[in-house]
C-alpha cells in the first residue's frame, strides 16, 4: 500500500516536472507570449472594429420599354426593395445594360415587359426579367431573395393601385376581359424570370475551391520560409554565412527560388486535383493561372521571410504563421466578402496576398477572365516591397556583428 | 591585398568585448604567423568562442584592433572571405543532407561550381576520413563524425586561414588525436590555423599557445617555453634508493628549486637539465644516497595551466592588496 502511494507520488512529481518545464519555456519567450496573447486579440479586435455586418445592396439597372409611361428616374424605384436593390440607372437599351452586367459594372438587371397591360388584359401574368452575374452561391441566393422582394413589392403596388382606383374602373378599362382574369393573376399580376448570366453555375465547391487553393499556397509558402530561416539563425549556420563571401541578396534569391519551386510543385498537384478530381472549372488560360500562383507565392514568401527574420524561435515563427492564416481566413474574403468590412479595414485586407489570390483565382477559374487586373499589380507590389524589407533586414542579420 | 610573409596573418591588439557591461574578453593581444597553429586554450566560458567570432567578423568588438590578412574583420572584402574558413563550435550543418551534400553546399557558398566542386569535396572528405560515409545523412553520423564533417566543410575551399572553434569538444581521446593530426597536416601545407580548445593537454599540438582565463590572456608562448615560465626552468625527477631531503641539493649550482613529492622522490627545477643532472647524482652520492633513476620531467599542460592560473591569481591578489594599501595610505 505504502509502495503504491509512493509510486503515485513519484508519478505526480514526474508529471509536474514536465508541466513546469513547458510553462517556463513558454513564459521565458516573450515574443511567443506576445504573439500568443496579442496576436489573436488584435485579430478579434480588428474584426470587431472593422466588420460592419452591412452587406451592400445590389447595384441595379432597370430597363423599361421605349415609350413606356413607367417612371424614368432611379429615385422612383428606390422603395421597390429597399436595402436589397440600389437602383443606379433606368434606361431603354437592354443589350448595353446586359453588357454592363457581364462586365461586372452592375450586379442586377431588371427588364420590364414590353406590353404589361396587354398581357394582363389577356389574363396572363406579366413577367419581368431579372438577371445577375454571380458565381458566389451566397450572392446567388441573395439575388433570388432580392428578386422575390422586388416582385412582391411590384404586385403589392399594382393591387394597391387597383384597390385605390376601384374595381369598376378596372372593369371599365379592361371591359369584358376582366372576367377572364383568374384569381391567381389578380393576386400576383407580375412574376419574375430569373437568370444568372455567370459562365459557371454557383456551387459551393466550385466557389470555395479556388479560395482554399489560394489559402493553401499562401500558408505553405509562409510556413516553409518562416521555419527555414529561423532554424538557420538559431543553429549557428548564420555565422558560416557571415564568414563566407555570400551576400544577403544571393541568400534571399536562393531561398525564394527554392520555395517558389516547392510551392509551385505543390500548387500544380493541388491544382490538378482541384480541377481533375473535384471538378472545379478552369475557364481561363493555364498560363495566367500559373502566373497568379507565381505572384501569390512570391508575395507570400515575402511574408514568410519577414516572419523568419523577426521571430526569436521556431515556436514563435509557427505562431506568427498561424496568426497570418487566422487573419487571412477572417479578412481575405474567404468567408466574408471584403466589402462587408469598414473601408479602413479593407486596406488591411488588401495587404494580405491571399485576398488578391482568392479574388483573381475565382475570377479566372469560374469566369475565364481576371476582371480585377489591378489585383495582380498589387500582388507584385506586395512581393517587391516585402522582398526589399527582407533584404534590408537580412543585411543587418548577416553582416552586423553586434 | 597580399600580406608579406613576415607579417602576421592574424593580429589582435587590446581586443575587448563586453556583453551588458560585463567584460567577456579583456584586452587580448597576440599575433599568428603564417603557417603556424595558435591554440587558444582555456576553460569553458573563458571567452574563446567570443574571441574567434570577433576575429572572423561575426561579432563586433567593444575595443581594440584586429587585422586578419591585413583587413579589419568587420569589413572583410569578398576576396578575403574566400581565403578564410570558420568551423563553429556547435554542429550547424543540415541534418537532412548527406555528408557529401553538406560539403557541397559549403563549397557552393564559396562560389565553387559543380564540376570543380566534385574533386574538392572528395579530397575534403578523405582528409577527415569520411569519404566512405559520404552518402550518409548528417543526422545519422556519430558526434565525432559530425565534427569531422564540419572540418571537411571548413577545408573544402582550400582556405589560407582556418578559425576552428573547439574541434575536439565532447569526443573521445583517439578521435581527438586524429583531428589534431589532420590539423597539423594542414599546418604542414602552409595554412594558418587558430584553434580553440578547452582541453589544456592539446596545447602540446600547437606552435604557440594563448592561455586565457576569464577573458584575460594568462600566457602566450610556445609549449616548451610555457613550461619553463611556469616552473622557472627545466624539471628533473630524481628517484633515490634511500630517503632524501631537499636540503641535500639546495646549494648545487644550477638548481633553482627542489620539491619533495615522496620520501624517496624529488622534483628539481634547474636552469639546464643536461648539465645539472650529473651534479645532482654527485651531490646525493656525497650525502650517502644512491640514485635509482633520474630523468627530465615533462610537466603536463594541466600542470602548466594550473601553475599559470595560480600565478595569475597570486598576481591579482597582490595587485588588489597593493591597491588597498595605496587607498589606506592616502586615507
Amino acid at each position: 500500500m505504502g509502495d503504491a502511494i509512493q509510486g503515485i507520488g513519484h508519478s505526480i512529481v514526474r508529471m509536474a516536472s514536465f508541466t513546469g518545464k513547458e510553462l517556463r519555456e513558454v513564459i521565458r519567450r516573450p515574443g511567443v507570449m506576445l504573439s500568443m496573447i496579442l496576436g489573436p486579440f488584435l485579430i478579434m479586435f480588428l474584426f470587431g472594429l472593422g466588420y460592419s455586418g452591412y452587406r451592400a445592396p445590389f447595384a441595379t439597372e432597370i430597363v423599361i420599354p421605349a415609350g413606356s409611361n413607367l417612371p424614368q428616374t432611379p429615385e422612383d424605384y428606390a422603395e421597390l426593395a429597399p436595402g436589397r436593390l440600389d437602383v443606379r440607372g433606368v434606361g431603354n437599351d437592354a443589350a448595353a445594360a446586359e453588357q454592363r452586367l457581364r462586365d461586372g459594372e452592375i450586379d442586377l438587371l431588371v427588364v420590364a415587359p414590353e406590353n404589361a397591360a396587354g398581357e394582363l388584359r389577356a389574363g396572363r401574368q406579366t413577367a419581368i426579367r431579372v438577371a445577375w452575374n454571380q458565381v458566389d452561391p451566397v450572392y446567388d441566393q441573395l439575388a433570388t431573395l432580392a428578386t422575390s422582394i422586388l416582385v412582391s413589392s411590384l404586385n403589392a403596388e399594382i393591387i394597391e393601385q387597383a384597390a385605390a382606383t376601384g374595381i369598376s374602373l378596372a372593369e371599365g378599362e379592361l371591359g369584358p376581359a376582366v372576367e377572364n382574369i383568374t384569381p391567381d393573376v389578380i393576386a400576383r399580376p407580375t412574376t419574375a424570370e430569373t437568370e444568372n448570366v455567370a459562365p459557371t453555375e454557383p456551387d459551393v465547391l466550385s466557389f470555395f475551391g479556388p479560395a482554399v487553393f489560394a489559402l493553401v499556397i499562401q500558408h505553405l509558402a509562409v510556413t516553409l520560409t518562416a521555419l527555414s530561416m529561423v532554424r538557420e539563425r538559431l543553429s549557428g549556420q548564420m555565422d558560416r554565412f557571415r564568414v563566407a563571401p555570400v551576400t544577403s541578396m544571393e541568400l534571399l534569391v536562393g531561398k525564394y527560388v527554392a520555395y517558389a519551386v516547392l510551392s509551385l510543385a505543390v500548387s500544380a498537384i493541388v491544382g490538378v486535383l482541384l480541377v481533375g478530381v473535384l471538378g472545379v472549372p478552369l475557364l481561363g488560360s493555364i498560363g495566367l493561372f500559373a502566373g497568379i500562383v507565381l505572384l501569390l507565392t512570391f508575395a507570400s514568401l515575402g511574408f514568410g521571410l519577414l516572419i523568419s527574420l523577426v521571430a526569436d524561435s521556431e515556436r514563435q515563427a509557427v505562431q506568427l504563421s498561424m496568426l497570418m492564416l487566422l487573419a487571412s481566413v477572417f479578412f481575405s474574403g474567404f468567408v466574408l466578402p471584403v466589402t462587408d468590412f469598414a473601408p479602413w479595414m479593407q486596406y488591411i485586407a488588401y495587404a494580405l496576398p491571399v485576398t488578391h489570390g482568392i479574388a483573381t483565382l475565382q475570377q479566372l477559374m469560374l469566369r475565364g477572365v481576371v476582371m480585377d487586373t489591378w489585383m495582380l499589380g498589387v500582388l507584385l507590389g506586395i512581393g517587391l516591397v516585402l522582398y526589399l524589407i527582407s533584404l534590408l533586414r537580412m543585411r543587418r542579420v548577416i553582416r552586423t556583428a553586434d | 591585398m597580399t600580406t608579406a610573409p613576415s607579417e602576421p596573418i592574424i593580429s589582435a591588439r587590446g581586443v575587448s568585448r563586453a556583453f551588458d557591461g560585463r567584460l567577456v574578453v579583456d584586452g587580448l593581444s597576440f599575433d599568428v604567423q603564417p603557417g603556424t597553429i595558435l591554440g587558444i586554450v582555456g576553460p569553458s566560458g573563458s571567452g574563446k568562442t567570443t574571441t574567434v567570432r570577433m576575429l572572423t567578423g561575426t561579432l563586433g568588438r567593444t575595443d581594440g584592433e584586429i587585422r586578419v590578412l591585413g583587413e579589419d574583420p568587420r569589413r572583410f572584402s569578398r576576396r578575403t572571405r574566400g581565403r578564410i574558413a570558420y568551423m563553429p563550435q556547435l554542429f550547424s550543418l543540415y541534418e537532412d543532407l548527406s555528408a557529401q551534400e553538406n560539403v557541397g553546399f559549403v563549397a557552393a557558398l564559396y562560389g565553387i561550381g559543380p564540376f570543380k566542386r566534385r574533386p574538392l569535396i572528395r579530397r575534403a572528405l578523405e582528409v577527415v576520413d569520411l569519404h566512405d560515409a559520404r552518402h550518409r545523412l548528417a543526422r545519422d553520423l556519430s558526434g565525432g563524425m559530425q565534427r569531422r564533417l564540419e572540418l571537411a566543410c571548413a577545408l573544402v575551399h582550400s582556405p589560407d586561414v582556418l578559425f576552428i572553434d573547439e574541434p575536439t569538444a565532447g569526443i573521445d581521446p583517439l578521435l581527438r588525436q586524429a583531428i589534431w593530426d589532420e590539423l597539423r597536416v594542414l599546418r604542414g601545407e602552409g595554412r594558418t590555423l587558430l584553434v580553440t580548445t578547452q582541453y589544456v593537454a592539446e596545447a602540446e599540438y600547437c606552435d604557440r599557445v594563448a592561455m586565457i582565463v576569464d577573458g584575460q590572456l594568462v600566457a602566450l608562448d610556445t609549449p616548451d617555453q610555457l613550461r619553463k615560465v611556469v616552473f622557472g626552468g627545466e624539471v628533473i625527477e630524481v628517484n633515490a634508493q634511500q630517503d632524501v631531503e631537499p636540503q641535500m641539493l639546495g646549494t648545487l649550482e644550477g638548481v633553482l628549486a627542489v620539491r619533495q613529492t615522496s620520501p624517496r622522490r624529488l622534483m628539481v627545477t634547474a636552469t639546464d637539465a643536461a648539465t645539472v643532472g650529473p651534479r645532482i647524482i654527485e651531490g646525493l652520492r656525497r650525502a650517502g644516497v644512491a640514485v635509482a633513476g633520474l630523468e627530465e620531467h615533462q610537466p603536463t599542460f594541466d600542470e602548466v595551466f594550473t601553475g599559470l592560473v595560480e600565478q595569475q591569481r597570486t598576481r591579482r591578489e597582490q595587485e588588489a592588496a597593493d591597491a588597498g594599501a595605496v587607498v589606506t595610505g592616502h586615507g
